[in-house]
C-alpha cells in the first residue's frame, strides 16, 4: 500500500462527504457574542452572591427570633436587621431584573438577526419580476430578429415587433423595436422609390 | 515570493484590525472561514455542520488577533486554534457519547452498519471516514492535515509543535492502522 493510494482513497471520501455547513461568521456576530458572554459573567454571579447573602441574612434572622431569651437583642439591632435585609432584597430585584432585561433584549437581538437573515435570503420579487418582463420582451425582439433577417418574413416581424411595443411600451427592448420597425418602413419606402424610378426609366431597345 | 506578499498582505490584516477596522477582520474570515470548516468537518469525523467549532475558532481569533506578530502565516495560526477547539469539541462529545452509550449501548453499536440499500461505493468511503475518525488523535490529525489538506511538512510540525521525525512516524503509523482497519479494502484497491 503506498502513501499515494491511501491519500487517493481518502481524497475520495472526503469528496463523497461534501462539504460541511455552517453559516457567515461577522466582526459585529463577534462582538455582540463576546458583549452577551460578559454581561452573564458579571451579572450571574453578582445575582448568585446577593442570594446567598439573603440567604445568611435571613437566617442570622431567623435564629434571633427563634433564640430570643439566651441572646435577647436590642429593638432597634432587629429593625436594622430588616432594614438591611429589605435593601438586599431591593438589590436583588433589581439585579433579577437587570438580567431579565438583558435576556429579553438578548433574544430580541438574536429574533433580529434571524429575521434579517431570512430577509437577505428572500430575492428582491420586483427585481425579479423586471427581469422577466426584460427577458420576454427581448425574447420577442429576437424572435422578430429572426423572422425578419433569416426567414425573411417581414410582415410577421412587423407584427412581433408591434406586439413588444404594445406589450411592453416602457422597456428598452421597446425601444429597439421601434427602431427596428423605423429601419423596416425606411427600407419599403427605398423599395418603393426604386421601383417607381425604373418604372419611368424608358427601356432601352 | 508569493508567500511573502501573502504574509505581508496578513499582518496588514492584523495591523488594520488592530486599529479597529471591522472589515479587515470580515475579510480575513471570508478568506479562510471555508478551510476552516474543512479542517474542523475532517477532524470531528465528517458531522457535516461544524457551524460551533467554526464560530468558536473565529471568535478565538477575534480576541487572539491583536497579539498576531506574523511569525507564522495567518492560515497555520488559524489551523491551531482550529485543531485546539477540535479536541477539546471531541472530547466533550466523547463523554455525552459515554453517556449514552451506557443508556443505550446499541445505538452506539449500530451507528454505521446495516445500510442494504446505500450504494457499495458510499459504504466504503464511510467506511474510510471511519476508520479515520477511529485513529488516535495524533495519528488523525497528522492523517487529515497531510493527505486531506495538503498540508507541508514544516507547516504541520509548526501547527502540531513536533519535530518532522515525529511527523513522519505518525503518518507511518496512521497508515499501518488504516491498513490494518481497511486491509481488503486496500488489496481490492491495489
Amino acid at each position: 500500500m503506498s502513501e499515494e493510494q491511501v491519500k487517493t482513497l481518502l481524497q475520495r471520501a472526503d469528496e463523497i462527504a461534501g462539504n460541511p455547513v455552517f453559516s457567515t461568521v461577522s466582526a459585529v456576530r463577534i462582538r455582540r457574542r463576546l458583549q452577551r458572554r460578559r454581561v452573564f459573567r458579571t451579572a450571574v454571579p453578582l445575582a448568585a452572591a446577593a442570594a446567598v447573602t439573603i440567604a445568611i441574612a435571613l437566617l442570622t434572622r431567623s435564629g434571633q427570633v427563634e433564640t430570643p431569651q439566651q441572646q435577647p437583642q436590642p429593638q432597634q439591632q432587629i429593625a436594622s436587621l430588616q432594614e438591611q435585609v429589605n435593601q438586599l432584597k431591593a438589590q436583588t430585584d433589581a439585579t433579577l431584573k437587570l438580567v431579565q432585561e438583558v435576556l429579553e433584549r438578548d433574544r430580541q437581538q438574536q429574533r433580529l438577526d434571524a429575521l434579517e437573515a431570512e430577509l437577505a435570503s428572500i430575492p428582491d420579487p420586483v427585481r425579479r419580476m423586471e427581469q422577466q418582463v426584460d427577458r420576454s420582451a427581448f425574447l420577442l425582439v429576437y424572435q422578430a430578429d429572426r423572422l425578419y433577417k433569416e426567414l425573411n418574413q417581414t410582415e410577421s416581424a412587423v407584427a412581433a415587433y408591434k406586439e413588444v411595443i404594445q406589450l411592453f411600451p416602457t422597456n428598452q427592448w421597446a425601444d429597439v423595436a421601434r427602431e427596428r420597425l423605423s429601419q423596416i418602413e425606411q427600407r419599403r419606402i427605398n423599395k418603393s422609390e426604386d421601383k417607381g424610378e425604373t418604372r419611368c426609366e424608358p427601356r432601352s431597345v | 515570493m508569493s508567500a511573502m506578499v501573502r504574509t505581508s498582505e496578513e499582518l496588514d490584516l492584523a495591523t488594520q484590525f488592530r486599529q479597529g477596522d471591522d472589515s479587515a477582520f470580515d475579510r480575513i474570515v471570508e478568506q479562510h472561514s471555508a478551510e476552516i470548516a474543512a479542517l474542523a468537518n475532517r477532524l470531528l469525523g465528517w458531522p457535516g455542520d461544524v457551524e460551533d467549532v467554526v464560530q468558536e475558532v473565529f471568535l478565538s481569533a477575534f480576541l487572539g488577533l491583536k497579539k498576531f506578530r506574523g511569525e507564522c502565516r495567518l492560515r497555520t495560526w488559524l489551523f491551531t486554534i482550529t485543531v485546539n477547539r477540535c479536541r477539546s469539541f471531541r472530547f466533550r462529545r466523547r463523554r455525552v457519547l459515554a453517556r449514552v452509550a451506557i443508556d443505550d449501548p446499541e445505538a452506539a453499536a449500530g451507528s454505521g452498519s446495516g445500510c442494504d440499500q446505500v450504494p457499495m461505493d458510499e459504504e466504503t468511503f464511510a467506511m474510510v471516514r471511519r476508520a479515520v475518525q477511529t485513529l488516535p488523535r495524533k495519528y488523525r490529525e497528522v492523517t487529515v492535515l497531510r493527505y486531506l489538506q495538503g498540508l507541508q511538512t514544516q507547516e504541520i510540525c509548526d501547527l502540531l509543535g513536533i519535530t518532522a521525525n515525529a511527523m513522519q512516524v505518525r503518518l507511518n503509523r496512521a497508515r499501518a492502522r488504516l491498513k490494518e482497519q481497511l486491509g481488503d479494502l486496500f488489496e481490492e484497491k491495489s
